[in-house]
């Protein structure tokens, strides 16, 4: 049997909380949801009406670039998004 | 992130100096991960040429691409200088035909393949997915860009193609389908017991190609591969114009060329030319020829000077 690691980091939820307020940064009138699913692991929805008329790569790179910094370096908080939905409200 | 100047100025000149560029872990002919993968083997389906950059070689580009896109994950795939998306972005896109546009090429036709389960193999498959699979997970069939067949139980996904035959329904995906017309799936007999075996029509084979053929290759100026896989002493009393002796160097430099490549083999009557040809076909090459009757055929009928031993 594997031996299973406890990842010593900061709670999810405070990462999380982290990710909403880079979000809320870049698009102050959006809301946003931050769901951990496992160490470093998120899904996010964003929804915006910023988000009317981009494609789906153009929406979720405004996302991304947001929380870039969360996700670079050599031991980022956030280690993936499992999911990343922006919908238009 | 910060993404120093330089490192930005050398992947826009990538973008810019080529039309298709795929940021990936490993390369086309060897990726490194399974998300790389998935996108070299749709791209190959449609280009013959693109270019990629191996992220894991150049670990500066692996982080700089990641700020340059505002995109986290790798591979990354560039179309005209604009940034397309990743593995699951491009998969929707081939599955709803839209990659057909922003690449500029004509759409495949998806076909509907007609297979053929034996009743053996039929109710081994029930058996499986009555063990393993589940909501959500079905019987997938793949087959490979050098047509190696894989069953396996696995989630759907949108751009599937349903075949039904024998009470099984079996998932394809779009370019596993266009190679899998005709394929027969039965039992067979293995020493280490029963295992399932795909027979498919549309696995390349080797063609033959009499030695006037080659002949008339050799004067059109088309370029080949021309292979002598006899031994260094048989090649020392004879040998056809333009062969190359397959050593295990040049088996190398062969590998290495893209699967395309038009391969002619001989020897001394045909035989042992025959299995090294099935090989570079079982290695994936899709245009193996093997000449009919060797060089001692080539003495007979072409160039009466090649000695006959």
């Amino acid at each position: 049997m594997a031996l299973q690691i406890i990842n010593a980091g900061p709670p999810p939820e405070a990462i999380a909380a982290k990710i909403k307020d880079a979000i809320a940064i870049e698009m102050p009138d959006a809301v946003i949801e931050v769901r951990p699913r496992g160490p470093g692991h998120f899904e996010i929805t964003v929804t915006d009406s910023a988000f009317e008329g981009l494609s789906r790569v153009k929406q979720q790179q405004r996302v991304y670039a947001a929380i870039a910094d969360l996700m670079s370096g050599p031991q980022p908080p956030v280690h993936a998004i499992d999911r990343l939905e922006c919908r238009v409200s | 992130m910060a993404l120093d100047e330089a490192v930005r100025q050398e992947i826009q000149d990538l973008i810019e100096s080529n039309d298709v560029v795929l940021f990936m872990k490993g390369n086309r002919r060897a990726p490194q991960c399974g998300f790389s993968a998935t996108v070299v083997g749709i791209l190959d389906s449609m280009l013959p040429d693109y270019h990629t950059v191996d992220v894991l070689s150049a670990p500066h580009i692996r982080e700089g691409i990641k700020a340059y896109s505002s995109w986290p994950t790798i591979p990354q795939l560039y179309v005209k200088g604009e940034f397309v998306g990743g593995c699951d972005i491009i998969q929707e896109m081939f599955g709803s035909g839209e990659i057909y546009e922003t690449l500029g090429v004509e759409p495949v036709e998806v076909v509907q393949p007609r297979i053929e389960i034996s009743d053996s193999a039929a109710a081994a498959l029930r058996q499986a997915v009555s063990e393993h699979g589940g909501p959500g997970r079905e019987l997938h069939l793949t087959v490979d860009p050098t047509y190696q067949a894989n069953l396996s139980i696995a989630p759907r996904t949108p751009a599937d193609i349903e075949a039904k035959t024998n009470g099984i329904t079996l998932l394809l995906d779009p370019l596993s389908a266009s190679r899998a017309d005709g394929i027969r799936i039965d039992i067979a007999e293995t020493p280490n017991g029963q295992a399932f075996k795909v027979d498919n029509p549309n696995a390349p084979q080797v063609q033959a190609m009499t030695v006037r053929e080659l002949e008339a290759e050799i004067e059109s100026g088309e370029s080949f591969e021309l292979l002598d896989v006899r031994t260094p002493e048989e090649r020392a009393i004879a040998a056809i114009p333009g062969s190359v002796l397959l050593n295990e160097e040049e088996a190398t430099r062969i590998e290495s060329l893209p699967r395309d490549t038009k391969l002619v083999l001989y020897c001394h009557h045909g035989g042992r030319s025959q299995q090294a040809a099935e090989q570079f076909v079982s290695l994936g090459f899709s245009r193996v020829f093997n000449v009919t009757g060797g060089i001692d055929a080539w003495s007979q009928e072409v160039d009466p000077d090649v000695p006959r031993y």
